[in-house]
């Protein structure tokens, strides 16, 4: 588990001179703690493709229910307006 | 809603002038939403005072990316920060989140909770029913442990059979 935080800090910059310094010193005595570093900054790659797909399907769900409730029908019309040739 | 209320109208007027469609307008001002909501959490920006003008902003230079490299779909690939950049990656991002999204959702939700979302720990212990703070972070360590292996599993599978 510090190892996982280690290499966070790493990857965010957020760690110490001493953090930075012990990450140097692990990789040459495990130099397999690189291949660690790259597949934790996968991780970080799909953990943000996820939030984002979340995200995104939230927006979606909002955006459809302004165009497509009742309730909303002015907005609506506001903006197709916009979109209305001539 | 209210913020999509908010800023919607004027990107779309601006997408209209600029001769786009209603589709292109909404896909616009999405991801405008997403780089919004990214850079709040992030806290590479103050919480604006004005988000619909800022939201705008993000929309016109979506706009203006797009109208340059003449691309239909170039959106928030051009945000790629650099953990995105670090590598080429196979197998491909999008079939190792299908997997993990199948395999480990709780774990998912909690790393997107702690890393995407930038929620603070007490928060996600209280969204996730945890008894303390300790606890979550102990399972947030232990996710990424998780996940980072199924990645490696996957990717060391992967580099064998194409070998």
């Amino acid at each position: 588990m510090n190892e996982i935080k280690l290499i966070d800090d790493h990857i965010f910059n957020q760690g110490t001179h001493e953090d930075a310094l012990l990450l140097d010193a692990l990789l040459i005595l495990n130099p397999a703690l690189s291949n660690q570093i790259r597949w934790q900054k996968k991780a970080h790659t799909i953990i943000k493709q996820y939030g984002r797909k979340k995200l995104k399907a939230e927006i979606e769900s909002v955006h459809r229910k302004l165009f497509h409730e009742p309730i909303h029908q002015s907005f609506r019309l506001r903006i197709l307006r916009l979109f209305r040739p001539g | 809603m209210t913020l999509y209320k908010k800023a919607f109208p004027a990107v779309a007027k601006y997408v209209s002038k600029m001769g786009g469609s209603f589709d292109g307008a909404k896909d616009i001002f999405q991801d405008a939403l997403v780089i919004y909501y990214e850079k709040t959490v992030s806290a590479s920006i103050e919480l604006q005072t004005n988000e619909q003008a800022y939201v705008l902003g993000i929309a016109k230079h979506l706009w203006a990316k797009k109208f340059r490299e003449n691309v239909l779909h170039t959106s928030l690939d051009t945000y790629r920060d650099d953990i995105m950049d670090e590598e080429d990656m196979q197998p491909s991002p999008a079939k190792l989140l299908h997997y993990l999204e199948t395999a480990g959702q709780k774990c998912m939700e909690i790393l997107k909770a702690f890393y995407y979302d930038n929620l603070p720990v007490n928060k996600i212990t209280e969204l996730f029913g945890y008894s303390g703070v300790r606890s979550a972070t102990v399972q947030k360590y232990k996710c990424m442990e998780k996940v980072r292996e199924t990645i490696k599993e996957k990717n060391l599978a992967y580099e064998d059979f194409i070998e």
